[in-house]
């Protein structure tokens, strides 16, 4: 929060808009939303959501605008949120106090099945629907016809086999509707873990309830409506004079997805145009140039569609100014249905749409714009999912119980950007590092797994004057038991491109490793059972690098080198520094080397 | 007698409390090269107010209680330990990939955190221990000794062990631990299972390699403050303030220093929890203690002390996590000391950077050339040149109007007040800032708290940044000007055991329960039995960790006794924790248990603090001529604390004094005397 600077004794009303208090309560707003994420993260069951912290928590007007989030990953809460909200109002037109839905419908506003939501309709004391709570949180499973939440090869949404909800009443006067619960336990694969989640979405949402309540009892709830339009009309006024710094320019880019069976031989290749309008403080996004929908889980919903391409615009321009829908109104899309990207058509499967595809919009709006200017923009974030970031099954030994779950190893893609070095833990564009890693020791606790490698790989990061993230190496494998590995993989053929003139990252790789220590390399789509004497290595796709790696500054190679991120070789070859045996720069010989 | 004393950036605070439970306050100059000088200085101020010498009055000493910001400020200035990192081979990331997380998910100009030990000094032992405590690779010790040996040529001053699983089975540490004892002597270690015994490896791993990191200095601290105590004639008990607002003995700090990281700043908000209640029985509070280098706050709600679950020096995700919970007080570099500057585009900025005590402001005439805060103050009258701490400092007022009249109001183009009252208003709009943070940010209105305000530099401006907030009320205490010192003496001994023993109710295992809570009743018993005759009143409370199956991060359900009758009552204190936390419980379901604790809480004196007595003020005027904004330079109202009367109000402009702080009563406010001896500010009219 930042307060304007203003000397001593002057009152702190600033004209029409009271600052302070516009502040205070939007601080409140995400207060609330902190709340919800906290109840959710302590409660959850599943490691993917109470370890890996893979949802999100947000508020929407009554109107169905997003008014605020707890920092989330931005896939699931930029737009989405508010389509979802709307889909509820409009199939459910007499909400009452004490109703509460269960939403994941990709061709209803969410991201894509995995990620099932609750929302809450909050009312005030006379009955009246003043906001909407919403706690989205992937899932562990969610009954597809294979045991993972991303299922590349779904040729539809039938052969994907989610149960779908488009907004289905889960709660009446804050009981639930057993039938519905009925139907989860039945599909979803280990019910318990599924129900314990339910309870902790629930909660989340009753307190979101609570809190809201409270906020409109302290304000009254006309005033937050009138602070809530100021709030938007603050933000975009926010986003206009962001906007107003960049170029006036027109760029296209594109970034390709890798091939697998069903998509062309190049892959999906994503095209964005993107101009820019500083002078009217807009930004259009033409998205219409791609690929018919594909007969594959990997086509992009809508929600998340336009959110990849936000985030590629967030990425690019000052991170102070809010993110609702106010600032969102200063960014037109141009979709289309029945595109690969854009709007898709049930029974379009999106099964995994909120990582591979949807990262290579973000990519190629986020290059665009560094195409514009070098002062602006990033390098391509590197791609999900390696194995690292697999979901998991099979009979537990120790329980004798079977266990599906995503683990979070950890990826390493963050791109280089025009000031600073990338944040490496960033492990792809949609989840801006929001996401934690898992703990080995909480991981083999719950799982049977074994960890038994994880670490930075030397020279493999995107060289630039800022470096994109280096690979990540991870290698584990079953503890007494089989277990299948299911991942969506990318990034192998089209690994992270640099920008401004930054390098490529080392791509993604993974391999079955056998008993005898032989490895097998997996295809993109990795869909494997692994004996209980193998295990799997995995290479994460690095980010790409921004800016000629020969303007590095030499301490950051130096510092680079004595870390062990890169070698002695690469940094005379690709950065133009050398270096004497005891680890410090050689003047001359750098001089010589960065004239050349 | 006892002794609280606090070091800060700027000064060292001691307050005395005398065996009728009356107390003085003095100040003394803080001195970095040898921290412990400063500390014999202002006992030495001490034993000459009371007329006696030294060795006299601290051979009447009981207890000596001592804040420092020793360890915070080694890690913050990079001048911790080379510090080397065992871990498991295999897992030689775990500082750098932390547990992922960040904060700004669309800031990029913040750069990736380093990792506390560079992977260059991270080396990975050939060992591995699994889940259940089985050893899957037994230890390679000729790969330690090469590791060792490789140590040993690099210099290393200290060494973090921390291997997977070692809470389950710590047989590798300790093996570890005894080979480095033997071919690394003198290096201290710390073990991760010893220092934090906690599942995650990521935050027991940080913790043990800052423990390891502050070692050598903090060990050389504790007992030269103890053997120059001892020397100047303290027979005692010294005991030092942790980042739990409680104390441990000296010797316990310097075996496990990571407790001492927030020594000092964090007994502010005890001290500022017991005036707001006490003065003007209020529960929300803003308790700020401005020293001459930092301004630390912290937000009291509904009379709690804010606590962090996780502890981070730095910000969330881009600090490192301390991990161990700890009271949560916000720093910002803005103080007394904060020195006021122009660039070249011709702005005012105010801080972070102190002139500290060496060789601070440039009234004190010990080479300060910049001016600060102190000097601002000065100029605008508000302090008394000849009676700085009691007249301990002469200040050179003349100094302080040439600097700023140089280096501020000429390049502004502004009179010398007025670029003195500009340097209050900035340094008075980063307070607010900080302030904002903890109250606005979190969605709490501050108008709805009383603003505590401590530390020495507190007066210049409270009153403003009161104004700026909205709050109606501000207190200032009379131990005020040495708030941590203060809260140090209502401290409490405070420590806790923790032992891992997992069960779950539907399958309990009564005998390992009541094995283990004896286990813990005997520790608690023994740290009591350590806390010699100083103890009034002692509690031990006992509780569980727990969750629901495959739940992964536990909540703490209190136990009414270390005596487990009825497992029934047990699940519904859990099922009853977990729905008012989080507003659901999965009746029904079993509660696994991971482990057991007791808090140990040793009461070592009762009753309030008493009246000050060495504030009577040494200046016999009555009238001041101090420059006001609104009113311009004119003779104000000089009140002082001790000649103060419950009935008298003094009206803004004013200037309320004691030999250790100087409160401005602006326009607008009215200042009154409580009962404690606080004087409490109302701010009047429509500002307030």
């Amino acid at each position: 929060m930042n307060r304007p600077l203003n000397h001593g004794a002057e009152t702190r009303k600033t004209g029409a808009i009271d600052g302070v208090k516009l502040a205070i309560l939007n601080n409140r707003w995400e207060a609330v939303a902190r709340k919800m994420a906290n109840t959710l993260l302590r409660t959850g069951r599943s490691g993917v959501l109470a370890t890996a912290r893979d949802f999100s928590c947000c508020i929407v007007t009554a109107d169905n605008r997003l008014l605020a989030t707890a920092e989330s990953i931005p896939i699931h809460v930029l737009v989405g949120p508010d389509m979802m909200a709307r889909s509820m109002c409009e199939l459910h037109p007499d909400l009452k106090p004490g109703d509460a839905f269960l939403h994941n419908s990709p061709y209803h506003g969410c991201s894509h099945a995995a990620d099932l939501s609750i929302l809450v309709p909050v009312f005030d004391d006379d009955g009246r629907h003043r906001y909407t709570a919403i706690v989205k949180a992937h899932q562990a499973d969610i009954g597809n016809s294979i045991p993972t939440t991303y299922f590349g090869h779904a040729r539809d949404v039938y052969n994907e086999g989610a149960l779908i909800f488009p907004a289905v009443q889960v709660q009446r006067d804050y009981k639930d509707i057993e039938d519905i619960i009925r139907m989860c336990r039945m599909r979803i694969r280990v019910p318990d873990q599924w129900w314990g989640d339910y309870l902790g979405m629930i909660g989340a949402g009753r307190i979101a309830e609570r809190e809201i309540r409270a906020v409109g009892a302290e304000f009254g709830w006309d005033a937050l409506v009138e602070l809530g339009e100021q709030w938007f009309s603050y933000s975009a006024d926010r986003m206009k004079a962001a906007i107003a710094k960049l170029p006036k320019k027109t760029a296209s880019s594109s970034s390709t997805h890798d091939p697998l069976p069903g998509t062309p031989a190049e892959g999906v290749k994503i095209n964005a145009t993107v101009a820019v309008d500083p002078d009217e403080g807009f930004i259009d996004i033409d998205l219409t140039d791609n690929i018919d929908a594909l007969e594959l889980g990997i086509n992009v919903s809508e929600a998340c569609t336009r959110t990849a391409a936000l985030i590629g615009v967030f990425n690019s321009i000052d991170h102070t100014v809010p993110r609702n829908a106010g600032s969102f109104s200063r960014v037109r899309l141009k979709l289309r249905e029945g595109a690969v990207v854009g709007i898709p058509q049930h029974p379009t499967s999106c099964s995994v749409a909120t990582t591979n595809v949807a990262d290579r919009i973000s990519n190629a709006v986020q290059t665009a714009i560094a195409a514009m200017d070098s002062r602006f923009g990033q390098a391509e974030t590197g791609a999900l999912s390696p194995a690292t970031m697999a979901v998991i099954s099979g009979k537990d030994p120790r329980k004798g119980k079977p266990f599906v779950n995503q683990i979070f190893l950890g990826a390493t893609a963050g791109a280089g950007t025009p000031g600073q070095d990338s944040w490496i833990t960033i492990a792809h564009a949609g989840n801006a590092g929001m996401l934690y890693i898992d703990s080995i020791e909480i991981l083999e606790m719950a799982y049977p797994i074994r960890c038994y490698q994880r670490r930075l790989v030397t020279d493999s990061e995107g060289a630039g004057e800022f470096t994109g993230a280096p690979s990540l190496m991870g290698e584990y494998g079953p503890d007494g038991c089989a277990m299948t590995v299911n991942a969506v993989s990318d990034g192998t053929i089209n690994a992270a491109k640099g920008a401004a003139g930054g390098g490529a990252a080392a791509g993604a790789r993974q391999y079955r490793k056998r008993a005898d220590g032989s490895l097998e390399e997996l295809p993109v789509v990795v869909s494997v059972t692994i004996a209980p004497d193998e295990r799997v290595l995995s290479f994460s796709c690095g980010g790409g690098g921004f800016g000629d790696p020969r303007a590095r500054a030499p301490e950051r190679v130096l510092q680079d080198l004595r870390e062990g991120l890169i070698t002695a070789d690469r940094a005379r070859d690709v950065y133009g520094i050398a270096v004497t045996d005891g680890h410090e720069i050689d003047r001359g010989a750098t001089q010589r080397l960065r004239n050349s | 007698m006892r002794f609280a004393t606090d070091t800060g950036g700027t000064f060292t605070d001691l307050v005395v409390e005398d065996d009728d439970g009356f107390v003085r306050m003095f100040k003394a100059s803080t001195t970095p090269d040898d921290p412990i000088r400063g500390v014999l200085d202002v006992l030495q101020v001490a034993a000459d107010d009371y007329g006696m010498s030294r060795a006299e009055m601290l051979a009447k000493g009981d207890l000596f209680i001592h804040g420092t910001t020793r360890a915070i400020n080694a890690i913050v200035t990079g001048t911790a330990a080379k510090t080397a990192l065992l871990c498991t081979w295999g897992n030689p990331e775990v500082l750098v990939l932390r547990e992922g997380g960040r904060i700004e998910p669309f800031n990029f100009t913040v750069p990736y955190p380093k990792p506390y030990i560079p992977r260059a000094l991270t080396f990975e032992v050939p060992e591995r221990i699994l889940h259940d405590g089985s050893v899957d690779q037994p230890l390679d010790e000729a790969a330690l000794l090469a590791i060792i040996a490789e140590m040993k040529a690099r210099g290393v001053e200290a060494v973090a062990v921390s291997l997977l699983w070692s809470v389950v089975n710590p047989v590798h540490e300790l093996r570890i631990g005894a080979l480095l004892a033997e071919h690394l002597p003198g290096v201290p270690v710390t073990l991760s299972h010893e220092v934090n015994p906690i599942l995650r490896e990521y935050r027991r791993t940080s913790a043990t390699a800052i423990d390891a990191s502050l070692k050598p200095l903090m060990t050389t601290y504790m007992q030269t403050l103890e053997a120059r105590l001892r020397e100047a004639g303290f027979a005692g008990r010294v005991l030092v303030l942790t980042s739990q607002g409680g104390v441990l003995d000296a010797a316990d700090v310097a075996r496990q220093p990571i407790h001492s990281i927030n020594s000092g700043p964090s007994m502010a908000p005890v001290a500022g929890r017991y005036f707001a209640e006490a003065d003007c029985a209020a529960k929300d509070a803003i308790v700020a203690d401005t020293g001459g280098t930092t301004y630390d706050v912290s937000l009291i709600r509904g009379g709690t002390i804010p606590w962090a679950r996780e502890t981070w020096i730095g910000q969330p995700f881009r600090g490192h996590m301390t991990g161990f919970p700890s009271i949560d007080v916000k720093s910002v570099g803005a103080g007394g000391g904060s020195i006021a500057s122009v660039d070249e585009g011709g702005l005012l900025s105010v801080g972070p950077r102190s002139a500290g005590s060496v060789p601070g402001p440039v009234c004190y005439g010990k080479g300060g050339v910049e001016p600060t805060v102190t000097d601002a103050a000065l100029v605008l009258g508000y302090l008394d040149p000849d009676n700085f701490l009691g007249g301990a400092i002469a200040l050179d007022l003349g100094a302080a109007e040439r600097a700023i009249e140089e280096r501020i109001a000429r390049p502004l183009g502004l009179s010398v007040f007025e670029a003195a009252s500009a340097i209050l208003d900035v340094v008075t709009e980063n307070m607010v800032q900080a302030i904002d943070d903890i109250t606005v940010a979190q969605g709490f209105d501050p108008a709805n708290a009383v603003l505590i305000g401590g530390g020495g530099a507190a007066g210049f401006n409270s009153v403003l940044i009161a104004r700026r907030l909205g709050c109606k009320t501000l207190v200032m205490p009379q131990v005020g000007a040495a708030l941590s010192a203060g809260g140090g003496l209502i401290s409490e001994l405070t420590n806790n055991f923790r032992v891992i023993a997992a069960t779950r109710t539907n399958a309990f295992d009564a005998d390992l329960v009541a094995r283990t809570l004896k286990d813990l009743r005997e520790k608690a018993e023994a740290f009591l039995a350590a806390t010699g005759d100083q103890a009034i009143e002692s509690r031990m409370t006992f509780s569980f960790e727990g969750h629901y199956p495959s739940q992964v991060w536990d909540i703490e359900v209190p136990l009414p006794s270390d005596r487990i009758d009825d497992v029934k009552a047990l699940e519904t204190a859990f099922h009853d924790t977990h729905e008012a936390l989080f507003a659901v419980r999965d009746e029904g379901a079993p509660v696994e248990i991971v482990s057991w604790r007791v808090d140990v809480a040793v009461k070592i004196r009762s009753g309030s603090i008493g009246q000050m007595q060495n504030i009577g003020r040494g200046g016999k005027s009555t009238r001041r001529n101090c420059y006001f904004r609104e009113t311009g330079l004119g003779e104000v109202r000089l009140a002082s604390f001790s000649d103060m009367t419950e009935d008298d109000r003094v009206r803004g402009p004013a200037i309320v004094e004691s030999p250790f702080t100087t409160v401005v009563v602006f326009p607008g406010s009215e200042a009154r005397k409580v009962a404690s001896g606080s004087v409490v500010i109302e701010l009047l009219g429509e500002n307030a």
